[in-house]
């Protein structure tokens, strides 16, 4: 039996919540500012003092979906939600991706280590620390060699690789957690060792797992400069259309940007409100014990 | 034309029948796709959609422009990654004229001069064109013939202005008791403002809040003047270099023969700059910060927080737009100011601004040939009047420029055209990168007051000099 | 992975794993035990190599050359180690990294404090607490640029709430961003704001997960809040701390898109950071070598960087029981 189940969190009373408000609305104000000016007219948004009640206007949520034609014509769509389907769809699957492929590597890492082990766990880290720049130039001719440019395959390949050593070594550090005794149990029952993963391991550390993907997709969902380099116009992901108004013929557009990156977060914060409990008790898991 | 024309079509008849395809007929629509980099904003959007409401190719093809809409703060960073990385996407780019010299080094920029002394078309289009933006936007090197680029969008400085203030009776008394000087109302008159005067609109209209402002009182603090002063890209350079132009000076020598010190930092260089810094005291309080960028102006301007600024035409359009701009109703736009000569005269020489757009090396004869007519098409006088009408843009041909109308196509091609002839550009060579950003940082230095503008130019010569020393351009 | 095992094996051949090779020729040879922890991290190693080694691979091979990317005609000189003799003697390269160090240290202390802080506060169960902590979770899901492009509107000095705010105080305009010492706090300021909620949550995991029975047997011997902390708290968070500082340091090191939108690096030069200036030599005066020079120069850094906090972390664990 672990200590853990016996862990148990304090409790507090509205107290606690009326403090804890107060805190957390402060350190809020600059992300509900930007959801505000979303609905508001430029001129709401650039005054001061900040308006909190105004007359709302949707118009910034129109010109995300819809542009209107230059000489007048009928709006024409902006492809928002193919933007946005993109960026689910590539952020997605890169970070599924990675906890696949970092999960199986994690488990390798853990039971079956290699000679050097923590040499190539060490390499592995490496690769995140480099300024993605310098990489910038040698994996867009990568990408013309393999004819990937503009492709979902070349940039979920991408941020796959991105996300991996993140994924390996939050996940190795669960796989490191977990009690051996009870794997070794199923062993002298007869398990398999794809059953000792899958219905032993794996189950134990579902929690972890979920944290891992929250963290993966909060710095995936973001990636900027190589979705601007290297995708196509059918493939282009919603970070490239935020930037898209922050110059031109308006200087920022802050209504435009507000509205955008409100929808943006939306997926980001229900991932993330869902996966809450998982989130914190992952997180402890992997690091705590030992 | 003609004999070029069907030696195309012999051409593409040859290659058709090697893929062994059906009998080749004239009329065959051979679908070709010009793909073209443009940053994202509404001269290049109203290109995509002229385009597609109009363009018909006369070879019969289905030619098709798709532009890819790049957003404007990575532009570069786009451009120059697809040309460095061999991707050969592009046919066509819109560029920055600074740019020219750089990406034609590299062997990615088309040069124009055989095709254009085989079609008299081209040609006419070269006479049409004014001279300053052969100059600017198409030549490289600098002012030479060879030719490599039309102008998509061509733009420079002009002053945008409320006429509820410049217009109003006690204002304009006032301004006259205090400065003897007729406050500058209608266009004529802002003609003759020079920098000086533009000091005192400065100081005139600079008032705290609930000071007595026009007809009624000021809602906030309100600052005289405002033009660019950013750390950003070229965000102080082009209004610097249009002060030390005015005075007389220069940003280098064109020539190559004298080096940088002397010519960069002279006293009359100096001068100017401390000109434009002194200028910068009527300014918002965010000029200190050396954040004051073409945007920022804009803005300021927009929101009335500001009576008169300097900005590029290019940004002019939301300013007459009322869902963005407060003062939409009350707004005019006038030349920029410039320096009085001995005569009385003003000499206004300013940094042109805008993008010309090029064709690239990589492509077949065919589809060089279709580009080309897509340029005849987007320089043709119906494209180019709507363009101005519609698009927010300007012409840089002087056909559309010399219609009598076109002062009243949009609030602002008057200046624009008065403008164009007194335009000069910063260095087109391959090293303007490097010699622009260390400017820049010299600028933003002298900006935010940590250095004096001597000692800024000092090290922007000094740098010069070494940088094109290096390079082999001054011996 | 579904090969490794036959889905029910007899029993006995688990005990007689090593012996039962062979028979079922390069398959059977494949899925051999011993292969077992190179096959599960085969993938991703071919992952990692394909995407990210070869293309960190050709910019060390670069670094040792005189190249300009935008010049496909011009082929690459070799200089030797000139690129890297050339940075370590620049005084401007210098000045970049004690810039990128000054917000790393600034940035990364404040992340910790207020992190720390805001885990205190919401280690209690209480009510709404859901809903509050998402509210604090929030920053940390914005876009960079978006970080960058607001905060310069907010400490803009007509626009910006924040000086206007003490405008109200003070009565004069308030300038934020004019002075190096203020620009670079306010650098510091955005970016803790945007990254606290990280090192919030790796603490408040830490201190959730603190066993209720040593707190029961703390209070029964009467222990001050103090050596509470010190004895039963501290110890479980200590190694999350680590990882935070660890993630928090190689990430802040980085540090782009905030200072390139926000200040520009401005006033002169004195926000500018590592990575601005990297991006500089690389896509503005395209020093291909250079910038690949400097690249790894950095990466060495972060690598020395975070040996020392893994060699931190490892004794510490050593230690604990």
């Amino acid at each position: 039996m672990s200590a853990r189940e016996v862990r148990s969190i304090g409790q507090a009373g509205w107290g606690r919540t009326l403090g804890a408000a107060a805190v957390s609305i402060l350190y809020f104000f600059p992300v509900l500012f930007i959801i505000l000016a979303a609905f508001k007219t430029r001129q709401d948004i650039l005054t001061w003092p900040v308006k909190f009640v105004f007359t709302p206007t949707l118009d910034n949520f129109v010109s995300v979906f819809f542009r209107v034609s230059v000489e007048g014509g009928a709006a024409e769509a902006t492809g928002f939600g193919r933007y946005f389907f993109n960026s689910m769809f590539i952020g997605g699957s890169s970070v599924l991706l990675a906890l696949v492929i970092g999960t199986a590597a994690a488990y390798g890492f853990s039971r079956f280590p290699l000679r050097g082990n923590d040499t190539y766990l060490f390499m592995i880290l490496t690769t995140r620390m480099m300024p993605p720049i310098i990489a910038i130039i040698p994996i867009f001719v990568l990408f013309r060699i393999f004819g990937l440019s503009g492709t979902y395959q070349g940039i979920i390949a991408l941020y796959t690789a991105f996300n991996l050593p993140f994924s390996i070594w939050m996940v190795k550090s669960f796989f490191d957690d977990l009690d051996r005794d009870i794997e070794d149990a199923a062993r002298m029952d007869g398990s398999g060792e794809w059953r000792v993963f899958r219905r032993v391991c794996l189950p134990q550390i579902y929690a972890g797992l979920a944290a891992t993907f929250v963290f993966a997709v909060i710095l995936t969902w973001n990636e900027f400069v190589f979705a601007l380099l290297l995708t196509g116009t059918e493939t282009r992901t919603v970070p490239v259309q935020i930037v898209r108004t922050i110059g031109g013929a308006m200087g920022v557009d802050w209504g435009l940007l507000s509205a955008l990156e409100t929808l943006f977060i939306i997926p980001v914060v229900l991932v993330t409100f869902a996966l809450q409990n998982q989130l914190l008790r992952g997180v402890t898991f992997g690091t705590i014990r030992r | 034309m003609k004999g070029l024309y069907s030696g195309f079509t012999a051409l593409a008849a040859a290659s058709m029948l090697l893929a062994g395809t059906a009998l080749p007929s004239p009329a065959a629509a051979k679908e070709i796709v010009i793909n073209m980099a443009a940053p994202d904003w509404l001269p290049t959007r109203f290109m995509q959609e002229e385009f597609n409401r109009t363009y018909k190719a006369k070879s019969g093809n289905d030619v098709k422009l798709v532009i890819d809409f790049i957003p404007w703060p990575s532009f570069y960073q786009r451009v120059a990654a697809s040309l460095s990385s061999g991707e050969k996407k592009y046919q066509m780019i819109v560029t920055d004229s600074q740019w020219l010299g750089d990406f034609v080094e590299g062997g990615h920029y088309l040069k124009l001069n055989k095709y254009i002394d085989k079609d008299p078309e081209l040609q006419a289009i070269m006479a049409d064109m004014h001279q300053v933006l052969k100059d600017t936007s198409s030549s490289y090197p600098y002012k030479s013939t060879n030719y490599y680029g039309f102008p998509q969008f061509p733009d420079n400085l002009v002053t945008f202005y409320r006429t509820d203030l410049f217009c109003n009776k006690t204002e304009r008394a006032n301004f006259q008791a205090k400065y003897h000087r007729a406050l500058p109302c209608y266009y004529n008159e802002w003609q003759d403002v020079d920098w000086d005067e533009w000091g005192q609109i400065g100081e005139f209209f600079t008032r705290k809040k609930g000071a007595q402002l026009g007809n009624g009182v000021a809602d906030d603090d309100i600052y005289g003047v405002a033009f660019q002063a950013g750390k950003g890209y070229d965000f102080s350079s082009m209004q610097i270099n249009t002060l030390v132009w005015d005075y007389g000076g220069d940003i280098w020598d064109e020539t190559n023969t004298k080096p940088a010190s002397g010519v960069v930092n002279s006293p009359i260089a100096v001068k100017a700059m401390q000109k434009y810094l002194d200028l910068l005291k009527w300014a918002p309080p965010v000029a200190r910060t050396g954040q004051m960028d073409i945007f920022v102006v804009q803005d300021l301007y927009m929101q009335g927080k500001v009576a008169a600024v300097v900005d590029w035409v290019g940004v002019a359009g939301p300013v007459v737009d009322p869902k963005v701009s407060k003062v939409a109703d009350r707004s005019a736009f006038a030349q920029s100011p410039g320096t009085r000569r001995p005569d009385g005269s003003i000499s206004r020489w300013a940094n042109i601004g805008g993008q010309p757009f090029v064709l690239t090396t990589w492509n077949s004869e065919e589809v060089v040939h279709e580009s080309l007519e897509v340029v005849k098409w987007w320089l043709s006088t119906p494209t180019q009047v709507n363009f101005v009408k519609h698009g927010g843009g300007e012409s840089g041909m002087l056909s559309v420029l010399n219609d009598p109308a076109y002062a009243t196509w949009a609030p602002f091609s008057r200046a624009f055209a008065d403008n164009l002839q007194w335009q000069k550009d910063i260095w087109h060579i391959p090293e303007f990168f490097p010699l622009l950003t260390e400017q820049q940082e010299q600028f933003d230095k002298a900006i935010t007051g940590q250095i004096s503008a001597r000692q800024a130019l000092d090290t922007v010569a000094a740098f010069q000099d070494k940088m094109l020393r290096e390079d082999g351009r001054i011996h | 992975m579904t090969h490794i095992q036959p889905l029910s094996p007899p029993p006995e051949t688990i005990a007689a794993t090593p012996m039962r090779r062979s028979a079922r020729g390069f398959l059977g040879w494949l899925m051999a035990p011993e292969r077992r922890g190179p096959l599960l991290v085969a993938p991703a190693i071919a992952t990692l190599v394909i995407v990210n080694v070869f293309p960190l691979l050709w910019s060390y091979g670069l670094s040792f050359f005189n190249y300009n990317a935008k010049r496909i005609a011009v082929p690459p000189r070799w200089v030797g180690l000139a690129n890297y003799t050339d940075l370590f003697s620049d005084a401007d390269v210098w000045g970049r990294f004690v810039n990128t160090a000054v917000i790393v240290i600034g940035s990364v202390t404040l992340q910790l404090i207020v992190g720390f802080l805001l885990a205190l506060l919401f280690a209690r169960e209480f009510p709404l607490r859901r809903y509050l902590l998402m509210l604090v979770l929030a920053p940390m899901m914005l876009s960079l640029s978006a970080v960058g492009v607001f905060f310069k509107l907010f400490y803009e000095p007509t626009f910006g709430f924040i000086p206007r705010l003490v405008q109200e105080f003070t009565g004069q305009p308030v300038v934020i961003l004019d002075t190096p010492v203020k620009a670079m706090a306010a650098i510091v300021c955005a970016d803790a704001w945007m990254w606290s909620p990280f090192v919030m949550l790796l603490v408040l995991a830490g201190l959730v997960s603190v066993p209720k029975y040593l707190y029961e047997a703390a209070e029964i011997d009467r222990a001050g809040a103090w050596r509470r902390f010190r004895t039963i708290t501290f110890p479980y968070i200590r190694s999350l701390l680590l990882l935070a500082l660890l993630f928090r340091t190689i990430e802040t090191f980085k540090i782009f898109d905030v200072p390139y939108v926000l200040t520009e690096g401005g006033p002169g030069t004195s926000t500018e950071t590592v990575s601005v200036y990297l991006f500089r030599v690389a896509f503005n005066y395209f020093q291909t070598g250079r910038a690949s020079a400097l690249g790894y120069i950095v990466l060495f850094g972060v690598i020395v960087l975070t040996s020392l906090y893994l060699y931190a972390i490892q004794t510490r664990r050593s230690e604990q029981p």
